[in-house]
């Protein structure tokens, strides 16, 4: 055993010197690790013990007994003193409904806070509560608080709220660390309590799942990912779990106990050396000990072959409508305003343009010269490459010839009058140029492919929206873009497609390459440069692509607990095996959500998830990107309903939709999303309330669960999902691969849109406060609160809605809009002044908030919408107010009121 | 005498098309088990599909144009299970979608194996029928 510089055996945890600054101040020494080795038999029995004295009515069930005050009853709460105190305190009404608290929460960064003090009666100490209850032997139980869904109308600011706490049982964590469980912003479960047994699961009815952004962006002031780069990567033998802080060292620090497997693994001899001191290091300032998210740098073992350059093939559309539209001068400038943000720190980064109508254009841009040469290809029946050399050039060497390429191409095909367009040969070529190396085609098209493979045909027919049928025009119509893009995800290509069309441009089909290669669709329809907000859009996410750092040659697996099993995968990228995913360039902000079966009843007291992104940088960097979630267990139902995450049941609701509405029927996507909140809702009546399997007059569900019926009411109504037949299927589609692949973060305001109302704001809304400006308070979506003298904001993450009241006052329109009055206001896409007056700046900050808020690129357009305006843009805006009733479509009154038909077993659907 | 002949020849047939369902379930359990990768499964397999279909139906066929309408009508919902799937272009196996769909096919591909090893036993009944037939 060596010694450390401080004299103490390595193993041992430091007891009066603080971990470099990991121990939060003031929380008590962690003295229970002195016990270690006895861990697993005290903790069990610790834990399972409490389990039963605290809950010894739920089995029995006896005992039940009528709560005054409260009309709902929870059986696994009787044996809880509190319970009946707080009924009397606050009789129904939960504590943040009064209006007090409301400004502060808001504008307090949503997720990834430790959770606020502000949840319910909960008695959540926040951090203080998980790491303070160390040592005291017990774990506090999940309280269960149950709600009325028909006297509680749905509250935006629930949706801000930090998921249920993760109450791990004492010592199961090695790190002090507030950081060593994972953020739900990086994974998040839809379950913070593990059901034992699959059982108990299936009884709960709520899906198990997890939410996974391995690689999201960081807002400013957010820490980096700790990099662990001595390559000392200690792993289990025999699951290939990596050592985290939820593991045990064992027989004098010299090994460790596998926390997903129990296997007893050596600790690698260089765990304890510094390398970069050369000198004996202290193992409990390991990053992989104390962070939950981290970075090993990997050592050659993990590679196939050395770190590959980041390359980007352009794949630019020049036929007649796509330079008309504008599309390709706003392309090519963007394009050359980014080169500089394009990441290339060790200037490694390959680029190469080609261009495309029915012919395909290269581009032979030799370094140093300055004069590019255009190669035409017009065989696409068997696609060649003209030069070997030179098209695929190095961003630094080939930069002067590639900025006089790109300031040229709009003028070179100024007059261009071909119509259509040969994609699928210009994917090939791109393909070809690029698939020893792999990296990233930017595909911008403006038309149908129509010549070459992967031509499509205009299948749209609007007699077959709405119907049975319409499923699948959602499906490819051409089997070349799946076999296309298995061939890239095998040669690390990955593909990010930028439609432009005023027509049918068959979203369906295109989108399936970016679906399996991990790319990402962008759709901007009935694009037109000469609208500035247009080129504006485009230019901010294509410039924002350009520039985000990307993850290379990508493969990741999520490793759980024994008796866990991930079951299906939901996002894109390319299942490569049971259990393994190919993503050939992770972009930042794209979110996967995996269904987890229960296959053996769980015995431990917590179990584990880990996630193992195996990646190159896109500055040549092999890495692997883990992170790990623990979780509890419990044996208990009312602790799985405490501790169901609605948002993550949201995001996962929204991938199970959009892969049921290509399965089977858009209908029954519906059918399916409708059925399983009335399984919850059924169950959790049965066993959770008095009123057991007969009729009750109210609708019970848990307070943490309050939101989902309105997240689900919200994706029923979302374009992608929504019964009607009147969209097209571009926006379908569009919308179903943001729906699957958007992170909670934005997929949630996606489903149920933020609603402020302007014109009567508090005073400090829309100025500079503590966490940057302050938002007004989000409303309830739904037109009553609209005013016919206001001004309102509706916000969905990809458009924002400036809502004018007909009667609004002269003095509001000139400080928002500059114009003397209402009627001389114009509805539609705009770009809002910036004017020399208080309100004015206070709306644009609001606005700028919500549009720098949201992760990812997008940058919604704005639109203003009169009150008594053009007919379909006002539907479109209030039809984001999704608690109201709209066309077919139920308001939240009357969904709710068809849950609790369909729940007491009277029938009928949504 | 044909019906010995056609009947052996059956029983050659359904016992290759035995083979080739316990090939494919091999396969799909080597998938399963991370011994093959889901592009290769689905090229090896994609290009067995059609000629098994087609030395099914040839034999269902045979069988009609010979008159055996018991053992063609045995084999006529199969023969229309396969052409209704390689009309809806269903029949190959999508390398995208094989994890989702892998349970359906293996039951399928058990499916098949049991209705061919009855094939198999069937045809090497009626086959020692016709010869005992003839041979009275």
């Amino acid at each position: 055993m060596s010694k450390t510089a401080s004299g103490r055996t390595q193993w041992e945890i430091p007891q009066g010197a603080p971990v470099q600054g990991l121990q939060p101040t003031g929380s008590p020494p962690p003295v229970q690790h002195t016990k270690r080795r006895q861990y697993a038999a005290g903790q069990t029995q610790a834990y399972y013990g409490a389990d039963g004295l605290a809950d010894p009515t739920f089995a029995g069930g006896a005992q039940q007994q009528p709560v005054a005050g409260g009309q709902l009853f929870t059986p696994g709460l009787v044996g809880e003193h509190q319970f009946q105190a707080q009924q009397g305190q606050q009789p129904g009404q939960p504590a943040y409904y009064q209006p007090g608290q409301e400004p502060e929460y808001i504008n307090g960064p949503a997720y990834g806070q430790p959770p606020q003090p502000a949840y319910a009666q909960a008695p959540i100490d926040a951090l203080a509560g998980q790491f303070g209850q160390m040592g005291m032997g017990g774990q506090k139980q999940f309280q269960l608080y149950t709600t009325n869904l028909l006297t509680s109308p749905p509250e935006p600011r629930e949706l801000y709220r930090p998921p249920p706490e993760i109450r791990l049982p004492p010592n199961s964590c090695i790190s002090p660390s507030p950081l060593a469980n994972s953020d739900p912003s990086y994974k998040r479960s839809t379950l913070n309590a593990i059901p034992t047994t699959a059982s108990l699961l299936s009884k709960a009815k709520v899906p198990l799942a997890l939410v996974i952004t391995p690689y999201r962006s960081l807002k400013e002031g957010e820490e980096p990912v700790p990099l662990v780069t001595d390559t000392v990567i200690a792993r289990c033998r025999r699951c290939r779990t990596y050592i985290n802080p939820y593991v045990q060292f064992i027989d004098g620090g010299n090994r460790w106990r596998c926390c997903m497997c129990n296997m007893s693994n050596e600790v690698p001899q260089l765990f304890d050396w510094d390398q970069v001191r050369n000198q004996p290091g202290d193992r409990w300032a390991r990053a992989e000990l104390n962070h939950s998210v981290i970075e090993f740098v990997a050592p050659t073992e993990y590679m196939v072959r050395p770190p590959q350059p980041a390359v980007y093939v352009f794949l630019i559309d020049v036929s007649h409508t796509a330079v008309q539209s504008g599309m390709v001068a706003t392309a090519t400038r963007t394009i050359l305003e980014n080169l500089d943000r394009i990441p290339d720190e060790d200037q490694r980064t390959k680029v190469a343009v080609i261009c495309y109508d029915v012919s395909l254009y290269f581009f032979s841009l030799p370094p140093g010269s300055t004069d590019p040469t255009m190669l035409v290809v017009s065989d696409i029946d068997d696609v060649f490459l003209p030069k070997p050399t030179d098209l695929l050039v190095n961003l630094a060497e080939a930069r002067t010839t590639l900025e006089s390429l790109l300031g040229r191409i709009n003028d070179m095909f100024q007059e261009n009058s071909i119509v259509g367009s040969a994609m699928g040969p210009a994917l090939q070529a791109g393909f070809k140029l690029m698939s020893p190396i792999g990296g990233k085609i930017l595909v911008l098209s403006s038309s149908l492919p129509s010549v070459g493979a992967g031509a499509l045909k205009n299948r749209e027919d609007p007699k077959i929206l709405g119907t049975a049928k319409e499923s699948g025009l959602l499906q490819a119509a051409s089997p070349f873009y799946k076999t296309f893009a298995i061939e890239c995800s095998r040669a690390h290509v990955s593909v990010d497609m930028f439609l432009f069309s005023a027509g049918y441009t068959d979203v369906a089909s295109l989108a399936c390459l970016p679906h399996y290669t991990s790319g990402q669709t962008y759709y901007y329809p009935a694009f037109n440069a000469a609208r500035s907000e247009d080129a504006l859009k485009f230019a901010h996410e294509l410039g924002e692509v350009l520039a985000m750092p990307i993850m290379l040659e990508a493969v990741m697996r999520v490793r759980a607990s024994r008796g866990l099993r991930m079951a299906s995968f939901h996002g894109n990228f390319f299942v490569r095996s049971t259990d393994l995913l190919a993503m050939p360039a992770v972009p930042q902000d794209q979110s996967y959500a995996i269904e987890i079966q229960i296959d053996e009843s769980i015995t431990t007291p917590f179990v584990v998830f880990q996630t193992a992104v195996l990646h190159t940088t896109c500055y040549g960097e092999r890495r692997i990107r883990v992170i790990t979630l623990a979780l509890p267990t419990t044996t208990n139902l009312s602790e799985v309903y405490a501790s169901a995450d609605q948002v993550a049941l949201a995001t996962l609701f929204a991938n199970k939709a959009v892969e049921r509405a290509l399965t089977h029927k858009l209908e029954d996507s519906r059918d399916y999303i409708f059925q399983k909140l009335v399984d919850i809702l059924v169950s959790y009546k049965a066993s959770m309330t008095s009123g057991g399997a007969g009729a009750s007059a109210q609708l019970a569900i848990s307070e943490n669960l309050k939101m989902l019926p309105v997240l689900v009411l919200g994706l029923l109504k979302n374009v992608g999902i929504r019964q009607s037949a009147q969209i097209p299927p571009d926006i379908r589609a569009y919308s179903q691969s943001l729906l699957t692949s958007l992170p909670s973060q934005l997929l949630i305001p996606y489903i149920y849109p933020t609603f402020y109302s302007l014109h009567n704001m508090p005073p400090e809304a829309g100025t500079v406060g503590e966490n940057g400006i302050i938002l007004p308070p989000a409303l309830p979506l739904t037109s009553e609160r609209l005013e016919r003298h206001g001004l309102f904001l509706i916000e969905d993450g990809q458009t924002i809605f400036l809502y004018v009241g007909r009667d609004a006052v002269p003095q509001l329109i000139m400080d928002v809009f500059n114009l003397p009055s209402y009627e001389v206001l114009r509805g539609g896409k705009t770009t809002l002044p910036v004017l020399e007056n208080a309100f004015s700046q206070r709306v644009n900050a609001v606005i700028q908030k919500t549009r720098e808020s949201r992760r990812g690129v997008y940058y919604p357009h704005l639109y203003v919408v009169k009150d008594d305006g053009e007919p379909p843009l006002r539907l479109w805006a209030l039809s984001a107010l999704i608690q109201d009733r709209a066309d077919v479509l139920p308001s939240y009154q009357q969904f709710v009121s068809s849950l609790k038909d369909k729940v007491n077993g009277i029938g009928g659907g949504y | 005498m044909g019906a010995a002949w056609l009947f052996l020849f059956a029983v050659f047939m359904a016992g290759a098309l035995l083979f080739g369902m316990i090939f494919f379930i091999v396969n799909f359990s080597d998938l399963e088990s991370d011994y093959l990768n889901p592009v290769d499964l689905c090229n090896k397999l994609n290009k067995l599909v059609v000629p098994e279909n087609a030395v099914h139906g040839s034999l269902a066929i045979l069988f009609l144009l010979s008159g055996q309408w018991v053992a063609f009508a045995l084999n006529a919902p199969l023969v229309a299970y396969n052409v209704n799937k390689i009309i809806n272009k269903q029949h190959t196996y999508d390398a995208t979608e094989i994890f989702r769909t892998i349970d359906k096919h293996k039951k399928q591909c058990f499916i098949k194996a049991g209705f061919y090893l009855f094939c198999f036993f069937y045809y090497l009944y009626r086959m020692i029928a016709a010869l005992v037939a003839e041979s009275q």
